[in-house]
This record gives C-alpha cells, structure tokens and sequence, in this order.
C-alpha cells in the first residue's frame, strides 16, 4: 500500500492535472445547471443550491470511486506475473485490495483541498452533523460495492484476458444509472426504476441523496440495508469467481 | 508488429526508372498505395480480433447512448436551454458526433504518438523517406470506421428528428463543416502530440482537452461566461465544431461578439488554418526532437 502511494505521488503533475481538471468541470457544469434554472421552473425538491451541491459532491466522490483499484490483478494476468504471486506467502486477494487502497488513501488526501475550494467558491450546502455522519457511512458502503464490482470485472480477465471495453461499458453506466451525471430523482419512472434495481445505484445516489436530504433520517435504514445488500451480494460474487480463477490458474500450471 | 509491417507497405512497389517530371506524382501514387493497404490490414486485423471489435464497438454505442440518455433526461424537467430544445441538442450532438468519429476513424494514430515517443519507436519514423505525420497516421491497427458508421446513422436520425431545414445551403456545407470539425479535431491533437517532443506524460493534458470538447461541444456555447465563449470561439475553436454552424441551420442566434450567424459557415476555413497551426508547431518540434535516450 505504501508502495501504490508513492507511485501515485510520483505523477505529481497527474495530482495537479486531477485537481484543475475536478475544478473545471466543477464550474463548466455549474454554468450548465444555472442556464438550465434560469429558463425553467425548478423540479419539485430540487432547487437550484440542491442541484449545485449534489452535482459538486458527485465529481468528489467520482475523484475516489472511479478509481480502478484492482487494476494490479488485471495487470498480473496480463503479463503472467500472478503465478509468482501465488508463491509469496501473502493473501493474494488482500494484496491486491492493499495495492488498490493505497492509490484510494492517496485520492482521500487531494480530497481535503478540492471539499475546501468547494466550500469556499461554489458554497455548496453543509448537512447537519447527522446527515454527514451518514453520508460517511454510506460512501463508505458504495465504495465498497464499487471494489466487489471493480473486482468481478477484474477477476474476469482469469478467463478474457481483453477486459478494458467491458470495464469502461460498466463505467459509463454507472456514471449514468449510479446518478452522478443527473440525479435518479429526475429520471423518468421506467428508467427511474431500472436504475434503482441496479447495484450502481449504491455507490452513487444513495450517499448523495442522504447528503441533500432527498433521503430522510427515517428513510436512511432502509437505504443502509439496500447498499449492504449489495455488498454481500457482490462479495459472494468477488469470492466464487476468485476460488475458481486461482483453480484455473493452478491447473494451467501458472 | 504494425511497424515491421509497415517497412514492407512502405517499400513495397518498385521503383519504375521514369522521368523527374513524373517523380511527384508517383510519390503521390505510392502514398495512395500505401493508405490503401492500410486500411486493407486494418480491415483484417478487425476481422481476426472479431470478439475485441464488437465490445469496442458496444461501448462506443454505451457511451453515446449514456450521454444522450443523460441529456434526454434533463430535458424532461428542465425543456429549454437558452432557448434550445431537447430537439436542438440532439442535432447539436449529431454535428458533434460525426465531426469526432470522422477524426477518430483517419487520425486516431496521432494519440499514440507520446506512447511512442516515450519507448523510443518514433525514431523508426524519422529514418523512412516518407513525411513523418504521413507514416504516424498510416500505422495499421485494429482501426475501424465503426463509430463512424454510427455517427453517420445517428446525424441521419438528428436530421430528421430535429426538423432542421434541408436546402441547398445545408446539404453543400454540411460536408465542409463536417471536414472542419474533423481539421479542428485533429489540431487539438497534434498540439497535445507535438508537446511529447519536449514533456514525457501527456495522458493528462490529453485527459483534460477531451474534457473541454465533450462540455463544450454538448451545450450551446452561450451559457457560458464571456471568458469561456472567447477561449472556445478564438483560442480553441470548438464553438466551430457544431455550437456556430448548428446556431445558423437551426435559427437560433448568432455567436456573440458581433459575428454574424453565417460566421457557423466559416468552420472549414477556422479548421485548415487551426490545423495548419498545428502542424507548423509539429514541424517545429519534430526539428528539435532529439529522440528519448534509448
């Protein structure tokens, strides 16, 4: 984990690039929705300060959760490597999640800056303190439906090693079903429901909508059961295919 | 493998001993040649990796799928823009579209430049008696006019749907704007490409002008602030792309700064000469290029 830290701290001009980039979009899609209110009538529970904030805390998020964090399991089969892997005496599962958290620990920390200028320049809303708390554990729980669903994909490449088209189709989707482009509140009800019965949905809307409040204190229970429903779904998922992609290996003789 | 395959295209026809009068038209014929088997090996290449193809090909779909499913939605509650309609945006991004997988389809090649560069294959390029933007744009590759292909069903569709008024005027510049859009395109490219000669990662300023194109040529340019419609109509011109030409066929106001609505017309005229600055910058960093150490 040290290890992924460092390497990330090495492309310091990628740190900078993230930031100005982050900054960008924050302000291009600010402009966007100040257009959009400015000649039609705000939708019900979504005023324009709301909107602003769930789209500034959306590109936040996306700065930790689009991270590949199990790149380096793709990367091992790719190139064979992970045969070796298998001989060290380590958790080779955990590696990998180690690997991954480093690059997400390295992501937190550009985090401070980037929540700080948010704060100050586009004055996006500050939920009360029962409201951040379970905006945090709600992240937390889609960052992890992201790793499971990030590790499935990866995990795939035991058997098609060319994974890269599929990773970016899933990417784009969540980006879209997950709600972080526009919130699900706005969806049309068919597409609204075919979004909520996915798992990006998870990782996305639900701790943003805890986070604006378009999700109640009473409602947060079941919002936490449906994310934790995911999770162990996904987990359960991330550990057959992991049992059988190491099967595989060993009888392919690494 | 494409650059020893390459060798071969390259030195493939013999040389006839003819006149000098006739040297310029048979380097002519002998480039035609050489494109020609291009695509010939990246229409094989594309056969051969067939699963590869159709799951790039599907997300090239999901991508602009998402995009435009995004934009449909927001139109459902929020149905004016500055005065343009969900109808409007759609012809917006069809203009946009085909322009980018035009431009992606001949030119994609030119984003590999910096990855070249950095493992030291370029200089392969520079010892060939062939123009060197010649053979970077020619490397084969699984390269297909898939997106393309799309782009086009897709602008049909926009053209439709959006009622947008088909004279003379609209089928004799649809084409030339369409070329512009594609010279702008590239320009962008060569620039971020021709800055490798000098600094090793570009990934990341490739990352962000992809960024600017894809929000700036989604909206209507006028929903920006002053700054921003001068940075994309002067600077970088993506308001030539599809914001300008779509505001003239559509009847929906000119590009500010006293231009007039036929100003969108002017896009392949903004295209050549921000290509030809770019490819004056190329030259003058392939000159200095001094190849990475290897």
């Amino acid at each position: 984990m040290k290890v992924a830290i460092a390497r990330e701290a090495t492309y310091r001009f990628g740190v900078f690039a993230s930031l100005a980039a982050f900054f960008m979009r924050v302000y291009l899609l600010r402009m966007v929705w100040l257009a959009l209110y400015a000649h039609n009538a705000a939708p019900r529970g979504l005023p324009l300060h709301v909107m602003l904030t769930y789209t500034t805390i959306a590109l936040l998020m996306g700065l930790v959760l689009d991270i590949d964090q199990t790149r380096a399991l793709h990367d091992r089969l790719h190139d064979g490597s992970i045969a070796t892997d298998f001989m060290k005496p380590i958790n080779v599962p955990l590696f990998f999640f180690a690997d991954g958290t480093g690059e997400v620990v390295f992501r937190m920390i550009l985090l401070v800056p980037a929540l700080g200028l948010a704060l100050t320049l586009v004055h996006i809303d500050v939920p009360s303190a029962g409201a951040a708390a379970a905006f945090l554990f709600s992240f937390t729980l889609g960052y992890f439906v992201g790793f499971f669903l990030n590790f499935i994909l990866n995990c795939t490449a035991f058997w098609t090693l060319e994974i890269s088209a599929v990773q970016l189709i899933v990417t784009w989707l969540t980006d879209l079903l997950g709600g972080e482009i526009v919130p699900l509140a706005l969806f049309p009800a068919a597409l609204g429901r075919v979004a909520y019965a996915l798992p990006f949905a998870a990782m996305f809307s639900t701790p943003l909508s805890i986070y604006v409040g378009l999700i109640r204190p009473a409602q947060y229970a079941g919002a936490f059961a449906s994310q934790a429903m995911w999770l162990v779904l996904l987990a359960a998922i991330s550990a057959v295919l992991w049992r059988a992609g190491a099967r595989r290996i060993v009888l392919q003789g690494g | 493998m494409p650059v020893g395959l390459y060798c071969r295209v390259a030195e493939q026809r013999p040389r006839a001993p003819r006149d000098v009068a006739d040297g310029r038209s048979r380097a002519w014929r002998r480039a035609a040649g050489a494109y020609a088997e291009f695509w010939r090996i990246n229409v094989l290449t594309t056969l051969e990796y067939r699963e590869n193809f159709l799951l790039w090909a599907l997300f090239t779909l999901v991508y602009h799928g998402a995009a435009l499913t995004a934009l449909w939605v927001v139109f459902k509650s929020f149905p004016s823009m500055n005065g343009w309609s969900f109808k409007d945006m759609a012809f917006l991004y069809g203009l946009w579209m085909l322009a980018h997988a035009l431009h992606n389809a001949l030119f994609s090649n030119v984003e590999e430049v910096p990855e070249r560069i950095r493992e030291g294959e370029f200089d392969r390029v520079l010892i060939r008696p062939l123009d060197a933007l010649f053979q970077v744009v020619t490397t084969p590759g699984q390269i297909f006019p898939d997106e393309a292909l799309m782009a086009l069903v897709y602008f049909g569709f926009a053209v439709w749907y959006s009622g947008v008024r088909v004279d003379l005027t609209f089928v004799a510049f649809v084409p030339l704007v369409v070329a512009g859009g594609v010279l702008i395109d590239l320009a962008i490219n060569l620039l971020i490409a021709t800055v490798a000669f000098w600094v090793v990662r570009v990934d990341e300023l490739r990352w962000i002008f992809l960024q600017l194109e894809s929000e700036f040529t989604r909206y209507p340019v006028s929903i920006y602030s002053r700054g921003v419609r001068l940075l994309v109509t002067f600077v970088l011109p993506f308001a030539f792309v599809n914001y300008l030409p779509a505001a003239y066929f559509l009847h929906r106001g000119g590009g500010g700064f006293g231009l007039p609505p036929q100003a969108g017309l002017l896009t392949p005229v903004v295209g050549f000469a921000f290509a030809a600055v770019a490819y004056g910058f190329w030259r003058f960093g392939l000159n200095r290029y001094q190849g990475v150490g290897h």
